[in-house]
């Protein structure tokens, strides 16, 4: 007979900062606190401003009881925004939402409210607290129904018959069911880092250093949080001239911040070529002094390094080069092949593929295909 | 007994066991040289040549010039090396100034175009900037550089990239260059003359070449080596087994007129 695991029983923790459901609250402080507790769980989900849902589930064995995991939880939000806090666990949103709306405060100065809910605990609750409208409502009291196992206890189909879909949704949540599942809010798309430089440094080509350890910063934020960079944008604040703004996708999501930084200096530098021979032009030959040779002529000084990378990914996604020899150190090629191409233009790198081997022309047997594009 | 250990100050000594430690003892004659602890050479795909290269193949780090007249198998020959570097896992670049590599024969002859990466430079001066770029990354093992028929580059740039190679010591940069001998071959730390000494062809159809290669110069290793290579055409390695185990191929004395057929 084969036995089958029981899946871990879901286990969610429902948080609501009620400084924050206030109309007109400053609600600045929300999404930070989101983003702290994604190091509690990679389930986060928003319910709205000033609610939010945790999937808890199997985090027990690494930081103990469940009421250790919800303090956790509130230490973690609290490094963001000192706010009071109702925590609520339950097995599924709807028990964790009414646990958090029915938890009290030990103390009038304490920091946080803590409950748990379970499906028995439901049945001497009022049906005030289910969420319906007021004709529903009033057509409960009608009824006679008053707490929730009055309502649990009816047969699905009377309730249905008396009160449509909306009152069998009710019933289940009487009952302790919830159906909807937790939708994780999408990650953070965007990290950036910044360094200001004081004097300015002379060049473009100076930030090499800055630009390795901002990406290494970067790099190691994200990989915390198994994510990975498909592109950067890097803006560089010049003195006395506009700022050089430059967007670099990768060969591939990468968390390697030589490869990063030595990338985006070459295509910075290639934006700065091109900028600068753009000036030039547009200066004329008269307003460049007559002791300096065009390429003389001093480089604007860099004020701050910006370095931002979005469009992040899984970084998981590299399985080939463990199955084939070259496939590892080709894709490492075309970091060096990017470069390449900010160095010496388009059409210079290729890849072939045979089309008709047995073609009489030798340009008709065989097709490249430009690299990077 | 008076020993070196004696005879060599305590400073020098320990300054010496620094050096060895980090891989940079001192070499005398007898000793084997530096290369032997590197990652090993790139094949050439032909044993007799690395046999008679002494260093098992076309040293890392170096530029070997292939040096002979149009027609006398240099391009086989590269073709081959990328093929055999390729079979050990590594990657190959092709830099092809003229645009007169044909993908198609390059695959017959084995070459795996997926891991093969083409670049088209505008002139010579160009095409050595690329090659120094493709040598510093330190993930091409092996690097022909085509410098077609008439291209003429200049000594400095080519000294800059064996030096930048030599440092990195990780691509084995092959030099074909009809029109700049003079030139590739002062620079190279690897000169191979190529002669055809006879044709093979299998019934009436030419299949191949017999060539003489011979170390005429080497850096690291004892020069004056020579090897006999059949190299064969697209098509006569594809017959290869079939020549090998059936036909023995007819040797056809190199004359002008079959020069003339074979074109």
């Amino acid at each position: 007979m084969r036995r089958f695991r029981r899946p871990a029983r879901q286990r969610l923790l429902a948080l609501v900062w009620p400084d924050l459901r206030v109309p007109e609250a400053e609600t600045a402080a929300f999404t930070p606190m989101l983003d702290a507790l994604d190091d509690l769980s990679p389930r986060v989900e928003a319910v709205d401003v000033g609610v939010a849902l945790v999937d808890i589930t199997g985090l027990e064995p690494m930081f103990g009881p469940e009421r250790r995991v919800a303090a956790r939880a509130v230490m973690l939000a609290r490094s963001v925004a000192p706010l009071t806090v109702r925590c609520g666990i339950g097995d599924n949103r709807w028990l964790a939402s009414l646990a958090a709306r029915l938890a009290r405060f030990e103390r009038p100065d304490a920091p946080a409210a803590f409950r748990t809910l379970d499906r028995d605990e439901l049945r001497d609750l009022p049906l005030a607290l289910l969420p319906a409208d007021a004709a529903t409502r009033q057509r409960f009291t009608l009824f006679g129904l008053a707490r929730m196992d009055q309502l649990a206890e009816l047969p699905r189909s009377a309730v249905g018959a008396q009160f449509g879909a909306a009152g069998e949704r009710l019933q289940a949540l009487a009952r302790g069911h919830d159906p909807r599942p937790l939708v994780p809010r999408r990650r953070p798309e965007r990290v950036e880092a910044a360094a200001t430089f004081e004097p300015p440094l002379d060049g473009v080509g100076t930030v090499g250093l800055t630009l390795r350890r901002l990406a290494a910063e970067l790099c190691d934020r994200l990989r915390d949080r198994h994510l990975a960079p498909d592109r950067a944008t890097l803006v560089l604040a010049l003195e006395d001239a506009p700022a050089l703004r430059v967007a670099q996708p990768f060969p591939q999501p990468a968390l390697e911040p030589d490869w990063i930084a030595r990338l985006l200096l070459s295509r910075v530098e290639a934006a700065a070529r091109v900028r600068w021979s753009r000036d030039t032009a547009t200066a004329g030959i008269q307003q460049v002094p007559e002791d300096h040779a065009p390429d003389e002529r001093p480089e604007p000084r860099v004020t701050s390094v910006t370095l931002a990378f979005d469009r992040l990914a899984d970084p998981a996604t590299r399985q080939l080069p463990a199955f084939e020899a070259q496939a590892g150190r080709w894709e490492e090629l075309r970091w060096s092949l990017e470069r390449i191409r900010h160095r010496f233009g388009e059409g210079r790198l290729w890849r072939a593929t045979v089309e008709r081997p047995s073609a009489a022309l030798p340009e008709h047997r065989s097709q490249l295909v430009d690299i990077g594009r | 007994m008076q020993t070196d250990a004696v005879a060599v100050p305590p400073s020098l000594a320990g300054a010496l066991e620094t050096l060895r430690a980090r891989g940079l003892a001192l070499r005398r004659g007898s000793e084997p040289a530096a290369l032997a602890r590197a990652r090993p050479s790139v094949p050439s795909g032909h044993a007799a040549l690395d046999d008679a290269l002494g260093t098992g193949g076309w040293p890392r780090g170096g530029l070997a010039l292939l040096d002979g007249p149009l027609g006398s198998g240099g391009t086989t020959l590269a073709l081959g090396t990328l093929a055999a570097a390729q079979a050990s896992g590594g990657l190959a670049a092709w830099l092809d100034l003229d645009g007169t590599l044909d993908p198609a024969v390059a695959d017959r002859l084995g070459v795996n175009l997926e891991w093969l990466l083409v670049a088209r430079p505008r002139d010579a001066g160009e095409a050595i900037e690329l090659a120094a770029w493709l040598g510093r990354s330190g993930l091409i093992d092996a690097l022909v550089l085509d410098l077609g028929e008439r291209a003429m580059p200049e000594r400095r740039a080519l000294d800059r990239l064996g030096s930048l190679l030599a440092r990195t010591a990780a691509t084995s940069a092959l030099v074909l260059a009809p029109a700049a001998r003079p030139v590739a071959g002062a620079v190279a730390g690897v000169r191979v003359a190529l002669r055809r000494s006879a044709w093979l062809a299998v019934g009436r159809d030419l299949v191949g070449q017999r060539v003489q290669a011979t170390v005429e110069r080497h850096r690291w290793a004892l020069a004056g080596g020579s090897a006999e290579l059949d190299l064969w055409f697209g098509e006569g390695r594809r017959i290869d087994p079939l020549v090998s185990a059936r036909a023995e191929p007819r040797l056809v004395e190199d004359r002008p007129a079959l020069r003339v057929v074979s074109a």
